[in-house]
């Protein structure tokens, strides 16, 4: 049977591993929640390597300048004209700043231009229901970053459904924590991880 | 030594002897029962048409013969059955006429097209065609060959050594939509794009929780109205399983996936029982059979009426059989996302095509009859042929023949020794 693993992409410029907690939080937000198998344990995937093609859904993420080598274009291109779907997180929370500039450029040269995905997107009711958009983070109220709170979350679609996710939102920021910490909080923030695997699934 | 007076006389007897003779054996033909008739031939079926209209109005219809390079055509047919029907004796021979056949069905995809059964001998070449022209050719191999027409304009003109047949699909297929149900997984993801990517219309219900589903379009209308086909991925279709079960009955078409038929609510309807996983065979999809790199249940125990549709290393892989007015197929894959997204050269097409062949197959066919699809022509000329004048037979022995040319002959001869043994009898003097 098979059971969903959460794998994180490893691109050869940049910090790709900037957010190492990431991964097992939302492996234990996905446990807990639903009843989807999932691997306890998150899978580290080279960008260029054909194990990319195991993995239907990559989470990617960093602070510094992406600049994709050929191998790992031309082996995103036929992930995501194959059904794949990579959400790509700023972990820098600055639309000025290096990652989201050249992380954007990387992906238009890849697949195309992300696009502004409406807050009424099957993604916002696919598990919880995010009537608003996407949550807003805690890095967002707290001015860091470039000291805005983003409404949408913008993607490239194919075939009608979200090929790339992009978000300006820091949420490797957001949910870099231990998962044990989770019950220190009155309102879990990771729920959202929880419709962007369930949409990725189903859609 | 007879006088020469003498020898006039007997010459004249002779005549008048002769000419009474010849006048009693063509009374005795004309009464003579038809197979001691009159005979026509034609080696061509081009002189045909015009042989059948002198053999209508030949005053004594008799017996005819047809020896044809290539099956005449239906009106041709006709009229030499009405011509049987008339009293004339037909025959027929025709060694060189190919026994070519050609079938026509619309597809259940919503990709539309056709599919062509075509039945030649061995060895030849079929060639086929349709209103607008050339549209394939392929050598028989073993006597029998099917293609896939994604788009055609009229009817299917098949050409086998000159020998035309032609057949129309004889209704038009409008496709319904597949429901999908099951858990939240890739396997469900990726079936659902490949049907929608296809074309297909999908509904689905998908667990994710308890009692929580991702639902998309009208995954619970299990009516032939509305449904074609159901798929039920993992054996949490159980849940619906008295309505899939009364789907298939009434004529809908069910895939059980994986590990679907291992509820015993899901069991009675399946071609076999599963057993337990096997790995795949390969690590890699690059080869010519991209299957063996998955993993499956194989069909253990096949119910009598069930048909074995693909098997692996021994064991069967996929089965169906007909259940009530419906169909089911049974596919032990559970993961051929994995085949879509790390097979080798055009994967995702070849996966798109297998899923939907496989609900293609199960689907209930609702269908439009094609207006004067049945008028299109000669769909196996040589089998209708047989059909229309018998079995084909040797012409009558030629000693049997007589021709209206030698008939003319006859009655010359008769009046010229009728016109001599009377001139000399006047000439001589007497009466």
């Amino acid at each position: 049977m098979a059971t969903f693993t959460f794998a994180t992409a490893q691109y050869e410029s940049g910090d790709w591993d900037s957010a190492p907690l990431v991964p097992p939080n939302i492996i234990d937000t996905i446990a807990r929640y639903t009843e989807i198998e999932v691997t306890p344990t998150g899978v580290i995937v080279s960008l260029a390597s054909p194990d990319l093609l195991r993995y239907p859904l990559v989470y990617l993420t960093g602070h510094l300048p992406v600049r994709f080598t050929d191998a790992e274009r031309r082996q995103l291109r036929e992930y995501l004209a194959r059904g794949g779907m990579l959400f790509v997180d700023d972990h820098n929370h600055d639309v000025d700043g290096v990652f989201h500039k050249t992380a954007t450029e990387e992906i238009t040269r890849t697949i195309g231009e992300p696009k502004l995905l409406p807050n009424n997107h099957p993604l916002y009711s696919a598990f919880f229901k995010f009537s608003d958009g996407p949550p807003t983070t805690s890095h967002e109220l707290n001015g860091w970053g470039d000291n805005l709170v983003h409404k949408n979350l913008f993607a490239v679609m194919r075939e009608g459904r979200i090929a790339v996710l992009y978000s300006s939102k820091d949420y490797s920021s957001e949910w870099g924590y231990h998962p044990d910490t989770k019950r220190m909080q009155s309102v879990d923030n990771t729920k959202f991880a929880v419709n962007i695997v369930v949409y990725a699934l189903t859609a | 030594m007879r006088s020469p007076p003498d020898l006039r006389r007997s010459l004249e007897l002779a005549a008048r002897i002769g000419a009474l003779v010849l006048l009693a054996w063509m009374i005795v033909r004309s009464a003579a029962p038809r197979e001691n008739a009159e005979v026509q031939e034609r080696t061509d079926s081009r002189a045909l048409g015009s042989a059948l209209a002198a053999w209508t109005l030949a005053p004594e219809p008799t017996s005819v013969h047809v020896t044809a390079a290539v099956a005449p055509a239906a009106r041709e047919r006709e009229w030499l059955r009405a011509l049987a029907r008339a009293g004339v004796r037909v025959s027929w021979s025709g060694d060189s006429i190919p026994a070519s056949a050609i079938e026509v069905a619309a597809r259940t995809d919503p990709a539309g097209g056709v599919r062509a059964y075509i039945a030649a001998p061995q060895g030849s070449r079929a060639t086929v065609s349709d209103a607008v022209g050339l549209m394939d050719s392929v050598d028989i191999a073993s006597g029998s060959v099917a293609m896939t027409l994604p788009v055609t304009a009229g009817a299917l003109d098949l050409l086998v050594r000159n020998q035309h047949a032609r057949a129309y699909a004889p209704d038009s297929v409008l496709p319904r939509q597949v429901v999908v149900l099951g858990r939240a997984g890739w396997e469900g993801k990726f079936v659902m794009a490949a049907l929608e990517e296809r074309g297909w219309k999908v509904s689905s219900r998908l667990r994710v929780g308890p009692s929580v589903f991702v639902t998309q379009g009208t995954p619970l209308a299990l009516d032939t109205a509305h449904t074609g086909t159901v798929i039920a991925l993992d054996s949490s279709a159980a849940a619906y399983a008295s309505a899939i079960a009364a789907f298939e009955r009434s004529g809908g078409g069910v895939v059980l996936a994986g590990d679907a038929s291992l509820p015993a609510s899901l069991r009675a309807l399946a071609p076999g029982r599963p057993g337990p996983r096997v790995a795949a065979a390969s690590l890699s999809f690059a080869n010519a059979t991209p299957r063996r790199a998955l993993g499956f249940f194989p069909i253990t125990v096949l119910a009598g009426d069930a048909v074995p549709l693909e098997s692996r290393d021994g064991r069967v892989v996929a089965a169906a059989r007909r259940v009530g007015a419906g169909r089911v197929v049974q596919l032990g894959y559970d993961e051929t996302w994995r085949w879509r997204l790390a097979g080798t050269g055009d994967a995702p097409a070849a996966h798109r095509n297998y899923w939907s062949t496989v609900v293609g197959a199960a689907a209930y066919r609702a269908t439009m009859p094609v207006q004067g699809a049945r008028l299109a022509g000669d769909a196996a000329p040589l089998a209708s042929l047989y059909a229309d004048l018998g079995a084909p037979s040797a012409p009558l022995a030629s000693s049997l023949r007589i021709s209206a040319g030698l008939r003319w002959w006859m009655f010359v001869l008769l009046t010229v020794l009728l016109l001599a043994e009377w001139s000399s009898r006047r000439l001589r003097g007497a009466r």
